[in-house]
């Protein structure tokens, strides 16, 4: 990703409705002071997941920024209980969770409570808002099954792990054949790049 | 099983793209300033994390007791990242490794009293250097305090 701390680029969160959630009042001041920086004005400030549950039912929110909230894993908890919530269109927003340290036992949970992206503390501004403009980013494809919800896992297509068949319609299978028309010849490709005026 | 794979539109990349707003140079430098004026703040918050984690470490016996070191991981690590916010990177990094080591000693069901206290202790003296120290002692601390953690990483390990 690499966001340039020095860019002159602009953004704009002042329209956007944030929701934090996070029980350390140090670490909500850390939030706190990050997105007002940022410009933000709307915080919806959570110090429970039964605050943010009932904020969530009452308000719409363009981005969420959950703690894990401890060993326990609360925070695992309400960003599974959003995305199956249904409850339109908070359901589907871009939600980052930070975490201060993750206990082994809960790395899984943390990659597959369905949020957008991990991110461990200590937090810096420029990250923050380098993973704000990712996650933000549209055209990202939303799972929904029984045993996931939320967004798409797959960064990148490499194709399906080797001695495995894939699990979606559009994984390619099997090995790749001879091909059945004779190459394109190197002047057929060489005219394709071939730069040309355009009549309009 | 059924799977449904749709595309949400995403309010906030419109929000994000709207006239106005704030250039990256400015919101971040306006961000770091925010966070500086945490600073007294959180160094009290971490000086009570301190004693708080001392307290519960003096009331640890010889054995591995449950209760005890979940109290302790859920005080060291619910501040992980504040030091880093007021300029005390090595103490973040000192809080990682010792909940690394809890980490390691309640999955092995262990305990040991020594690691621990060198972790509290380090602790210590990083906060009341405030960052002071210099780089290279700062580092060896570190770097020891790593190799105390990681000697449990694995299982078995560490006796």
């Amino acid at each position: 990703m690499g966001l340039n701390p020095e860019s002159r680029a602009r953004f704009n969160l002042e329209r956007a409705s944030i929701l934090l959630l996070e029980e350390s009042p140090m670490g909500m001041s850390i939030l706190v002071q990050i997105l007002i920086g940022f410009g933000a004005r709307t915080l919806h400030r959570c110090e429970s997941v039964a605050e943010a549950k009932d904020a969530i039912a009452k308000v719409e929110v363009d981005l969420i920024i959950c703690d894990a909230l401890g060993a326990g894993g609360e925070g695992y908890d309400f960003i599974e209980w959003l995305r199956r919530s249904r409850i339109e269109p908070n359901c589907f927003a871009p939600v980052l969770l930070i975490a201060g340290h993750t206990p082994s036992n809960a790395v899984a949970r943390a990659r597959d409570c369905g949020a957008h992206f991990v991110m461990a503390k200590p937090l810096t501004p420029i990250a923050v808002l380098e993973r704000i403009l990712w996650i933000a980013r549209e055209g990202r494809r939303f799972v929904e099954c029984d045993t996931y919800m939320g967004p798409d896992r797959r960064f990148k297509n490499e194709g399906v792990p080797a001695g495995m068949a894939g699990r979606r319609r559009d994984d390619l299978h099997g090995e790749i054949g001879q091909a059945e028309d004779p190459n394109m010849d190197q002047e057929v490709i060489d005219s394709l790049m071939k730069t040309r005026r355009v009549e309009l | 099983m059924s799977v449904k794979i749709h595309t949400p539109p995403v309010r906030l990349a419109k929000l994000l793209r709207t006239p106005g707003g704030l250039p990256v140079a400015e919101a971040v430098q306006r961000a770091g300033a925010g966070l500086l004026s945490l600073r007294k703040d959180c160094l009290e918050e971490l000086k009570a994390v301190l004693e708080e984690a001392e307290a519960i470490a003096g009331r640890a016996g010889e054995t591995f007791e449950a209760d005890l070191l979940a109290q302790l991981y859920s005080v060291v690590s619910k501040p992980i990242g504040a030091s880093s916010a007021c300029g005390l990177t090595s103490v973040d990094t000192a809080l990682i490794s010792l909940s690394d080591l809890l980490d390691y000693l309640k999955g092995q069901q262990r305990w040991d009293a020594n690691a621990v206290a060198v972790h509290l202790r380090a602790f210590r003296l990083l906060l009341q250097t405030e960052g002071a120290a210099d780089a290279a002692g700062t580092q060896a601390i570190l770097a020891g305090l790593r190799q105390i953690s990681q000697r449990y990483a694995r299982p078995g390990a560490g006796a």
